[in-house]
């Protein structure tokens, strides 16, 4: 089994090996494509530097789509140009100033980091 | 079954325009998701885009798409009300209406669509959360200023539309300028006529644009777009033509910047495309623009887009006349929808004579502030421009006269219907029915003169109210309602109000605790009320006695009934009250078939299906034919009995009393079987079975079980009739009833003589532990106990992978990673996750871990398949 670690956390000192990198990433291209993005939309992705914005990353770009990185320390007024100019549908935070500035943008759904998960979907029956 | 609509979404009022990939993505989320809540500001747009996806959505719910619209509610405890009111769902006694509502809707697939949340968004949020816990085929659809905050929630913000290109902010200034150089402009015949040509895909509609130069600010996914294919600009187009303007393309510059201006909001575009016949799209512009310099000076707290509304709709309002104004803001007393009649009989009061009013009101339907039918016949206004009208009613200190003559006028209306509907003597039905249709009509708006007769302790005008419509009464299958309101109000202080007046309202309170089954409180109030009410109120006494008699009868106290039922009909006989003629006639045919006297019941019966007939309220004769039918089945006289039932059943059909057809066809279904007619037996039990369900009654389920176990038995299958009686048993001890047990010793005896002991017990226990449903299909297809249907396997779902897929599918299952399969393929590792992201989609599995489980489960015949 490989084992090859791809990134420590910093913050925390996590460690994320390549199979759950890949196996996350796998999970959030699907959470990503059941709310609707397709290939060539643009998503934006406003998460501090490690695992999960590795794996945000990686899931917008498996889903086809175009990742358009926000740095989490920007200012509320650049931050809201940025989404601005983006003209994404999408948005994955859990960036509490990015989702203010996201209010009266274009942003149709906003995806935390938990909505990337397949724990966080939900029980249905079809 | 009869074949029914599967949704109650009303027809679109004109052109619905844009937002084509977001009905697309809508409709996609619907798969995975349970509950979509479109979140935005008033006047984005939500309702209207919930619409449309619903409508999208109708052929995907076998069980339909209902559209509950709570705008007009104000009490938490109408969400689920008005959700099983749309269902048809009715209230069952001794338990809360949610459940009711929750059992109808378990195995249902169908899409609720909840509009305009935000003011009731707790309840709302409750309700939703206990039906999708409970439902698992259930999507809700929601919209809502406010998201309901619930774990299976997903919020969909709707933007505003599509606005014409500006750039960056910070790109060349250029290209910020409004107006478009004349050359610049796209021949008219960019612009479509509606519905002439299908809305085109942006690539392609730039490339048809081909000849506009290219230099167009081209940031944004659809370069080029023509402006007049700018979703904001042909809103506003579409909303001018149909105000009967006509655009050249030399004003597309002026609309551009007044798209812009309003921020691409619709309801601010539809309002001011509806005042083109007047100003141009310039001078428009100019005076939106003027106001904003006015309107950021002052709070500057509210988000821009509500700030943009506002200032749309406030500028429209000041471009009314002084009348005009008067009446738009008059009109946000009433609940929802309103016709001509009730506006002029609450709104004309000085400035406005009542002849005005048509004229006024057509003047703000041209302005978009007023929306209405095709035939005019229904008005009412959008949340949005209601809630700003409120604010203005307020402000010119006319909230408190206007709710108050609301409150006086829905007195008089509601009075005024119920005489004619009931009382007055000689009416032809044509008329009653007429009466009983407006007041049903009336019932939200006698909701919120009840709200404000309880917010002003005006107790005297809201105890009038309560008695003057049968909308609120158990026969409309309301059976908490009325108890709520008459309790509520005689909570308040009730200085100056007569003790006839509170005595008259305990009637009605009598009637709604009847039907909750709560006898003793029942005959308590009835009590209360015939000791306090007037002599001379000899309708209301009269229905006091009628009420005495049911109770008491269902209480086996058949004395004190009789004696109620002759009082009764004393009266009624004195005054000339045909009803309650009838109705103390059916009291006594009551009280002589409990005694078993049936040649006196009969002569009672009949008298009293004759007065019924003189009064013509087909609810009253249903219910007489009903009283023969039942004295028929008792001398043993089907034929008679299944007559006199049928005879009920258009009359029932006509009030549709969903309810009392129910039982009238269960009972049908019974006699019919006994007379050896199986077909029609079968037919009518369907009927009345399927009735049951709809309405969320599971006493009117158990009801079928009973007649299909008679028509079991008599068709020769004693197994089915033992089944059928043994889930109704179970049925009924779920609900806390008991069964005729007399019926079902004698059932189980001749069972026991001709199938044994051990096969009778057998088969009871096995009906216990069935579903109704079951049970009842079991009789009504005939199905014979000996052909079990063998469960139909799940098909398989290997085919849909491609080959490269089952191949990464089959390497997931040796726990290579992404990049151990891209070498092993010679492929880019986002290649194999853009693989395995289809596979995941195409199983349904949310993790690669199934998908190895999947592939390792499915390798043992690989050759197998090609």
């Amino acid at each position: 089994m490989d084992e090859r670690i791809v990134m420590v956390d910093s913050g925390t000192g996590l460690r994320l090996t390549e199979e759950q990198l890949d196996e996350r990433s796998a999970v959030a291209t699907v959470q990503l494509r059941r709310r609707g993005v397709r290939a060539g939309d643009t998503v934006l992705i406003c998460l501090p530097v490690g695992p999960d914005l590795l794996v945000s990353t990686n899931a917008v770009i498996a889903a086809g789509g175009v990742v358009w990185p926000l740095p989490v320390d920007l200012d509320a007024a650049t931050l809201r140009d940025r989404i601005q100019e983006s003209d994404a549908r999408v948005m994955i935070s859990n960036v509490r100033r990015a989702l203010e500035a996201a209010e009266e943008s274009r942003v149709r759904i906003i995806m935390s980091v938990a909505d990337l998960s397949a724990a966080h979907s939900y029980p249905t029956s079809r | 079954m009869p074949t029914s609509p599967r949704h109650n979404l009303p027809a679109e009022p004109n052109r619905f325009v844009g937002r084509e990939r977001d009905l697309d993505d809508l409709h996609g989320l619907f798969g995975e998701t349970r509950v979509v809540t479109l979140c935005g500001v008033g006047g984005i747009g939500k309702t209207r885009l919930a619409l449309r996806v619903a409508a999208g959505l109708v052929p995907a719910y076998p069980d339909g798409v209902w559209l509950v619209e709570l705008a007009r509610f104000g009490r938490p405890e109408l969400v689920e009300q008005e959700i099983a009111r749309v269902l048809g769902v009715r209230e069952e006694a001794s338990r809360p209406l949610l459940d009711t509502v929750t059992a109808r809707l378990r195995d249902q697939r169908c899409l609720l669509v909840l509009d305009n949340c935000e003011h009731l968004v707790d309840r709302c949020a409750e309700v939703v959360a206990a039906l999708v816990a409970a439902c698992p085929s259930l999507r809700v659809l929601a919209t809502s200023r406010e998201p309901l905050r619930i774990a299976s929630e997903l919020i969909w913000r709707v933007p505003p539309l599509d606005l014409p290109d500006t750039g960056p902010p910070h790109a060349a200034e250029a290209e910020a300028a409004p107006y478009q150089p004349p050359g610049l402009a796209p021949d008219p015949a960019s612009y479509p006529p509606p519905g002439l040509r299908p809305d085109l895909p942006p690539d392609l509609a730039a490339d048809l644009g081909s000849d506009l130069p290219s230099y167009a600010p081209s940031r944004t996914a659809s370069p080029g777009v023509a402006m007049s294919d700018v979703e904001s600009v042909q809103l506003f187009m579409d909303r001018a033509a149909a105000a009967g303007t006509r655009l050249g393309p030399e004003s597309l510059g002026d609309v551009v910047r007044l798209c812009r201006a309003l921020d691409g909001l619709p309801l601010a575009l539809e309002l001011a495309a509806a005042r083109t016949s007047l100003l141009s799209p310039g001078q428009i512009a100019d005076r939106i623009d003027d106001r904003f310099s006015l309107l950021t000076t002052g709070g500057r707290t509210a988000p821009v887009r509500q700030r943009t509304l506002l200032a749309a709709v406030e500028w429209s309002y000041d471009l009314l006349s002084a009348k005009e104004q008067v009446l738009l803001r008059r009109l946000s007393v009433f609940a929802g929808d309103f016709d001509l009649d009730l506006a002029e009989q609450v709104c004309a009061e000085r400035p406005i004579a009542g002849g005005e009013i048509v004229d006024l009101l057509g003047a703000l339907v041209d302005k978009s502030l007023v929306l209405c039918d095709e035939s005019r016949r229904r008005y009412w206004l959008l949340e949005t421009i209601k809630r700003y009208a409120v604010e203005r009613l307020d402000q010119a200190g006319e909230r408190e006269v206007l709710r108050e003559r609301h409150l006086n006028v829905l007195c008089e209306l509601q009075e005024r219907h119920f005489t004619t509907e009931m009382v007055e003597p000689a009416t032809p039905w044509a008329r009653r029915l007429e009466a009983l249709t407006a007041s049903r009509d009336l019932v939200d708006d006698q909701r919120v003169a009840l709200d404000w007769a309880v917010e002003s302790g005006n107790v005297g005008l809201g105890l009038r109210l309560c008695r003057t419509s049968t909308g609120l009464l158990p026969i409309r299958g309301n059976l908490t309602e009325i108890v709520g309101w008459v309790e509520r109000l005689l909570s308040l202080d009730m200085t100056g109000v007569s003790a006839d007046e509170i005595a008259h309202a305990k009637a009605y309170l009598a009637y709604g605790l009847e039907a909750r089954d709560e006898l003793s409180r029942s005959l308590e109030a009835a009590e209360q009320s015939l000791a306090g009410m007037d002599r001379d109120n000899v309708f209301p006494r009269c229905v006091m006695h009628s009420l005495m008699v049911i109770v008491l009868l269902r209480m086996g106290r058949s004395d004190e009934a009789l004696h109620h039922a002759e009082e009764g009909l004393a009266l009624a006989t004195a005054s000339g009250d045909t009803w309650n003629q009838a109705a103390g006639l059916l009291g006594l045919s009551a009280v002589a078939l409990t005694r078993g006297r049936l040649r006196e019941a009969q002569r009672h019966g009949e008298e009293a299906l004759a007065r019924a007939r003189e009064h013509g309220h087909r609810w009253l004769m249903a219910r007489a034919a009903a009283q023969l039918g039942a004295v028929a089945e008792a001398r043993g006289d089907l034929v008679t009995a299944q007559a006199q039932y049928e005879m009920a059943v258009p009359w029932l059909r006509e009030l549709g009393s969903d309810l009392d057809l129910a039982r009238c066809l269960a009972r049908i279904g019974r006699v019919a079987a006994m007379l050896h007619e199986f077909g029609a037996a079968r037919r009518r039990l369907a009927d009345s079975l399927a009735l049951g369900r709809a309405t969320g009654q599971r006493q009117g389920v158990a009801r079928c079980l009973v007649g299909l176990s008679v028509l079991a038995e008599y068709e020769g299958d004693l197994e089915g009739a033992v089944l059928a009686a043994a889930a109704a048993a179970g049925l009924r001890e779920s609900i806390g009833q008991h069964s005729a047990t007399i019926r079902i010793e004698e059932l189980l005896g001749r069972a026991r003589t001709k199938l044994g002991e051990g096969r009778t017990t057998a088969l009871w226990s096995r009906g216990r532990a069935m579903s109704p449903d079951d049970a009842a299909r079991h009789v009504l297809q005939g199905e014979r106990l000996s052909h079990k249907t063998p469960v139909t396997a799940e098909p398989v779902r290997h085919s849909l992978l491609t080959a490269r897929e089952r191949e990464i599918a089959g390497l997931l299952t040796r726990g290579l990673s992404n990049r151990g399969i891209a070498e092993e393929l010679v492929i880019s590792p986002a290649t194999v996750a853009r693989h395995i992201a289809n596979i995941m989609e195409k199983l349904g599995y949310t993790s690669r871990a199934q998908i190895a489980v999947w592939a390792a489960e499915h390798a043992e015949h690989p050759k197998a398949r090609t």
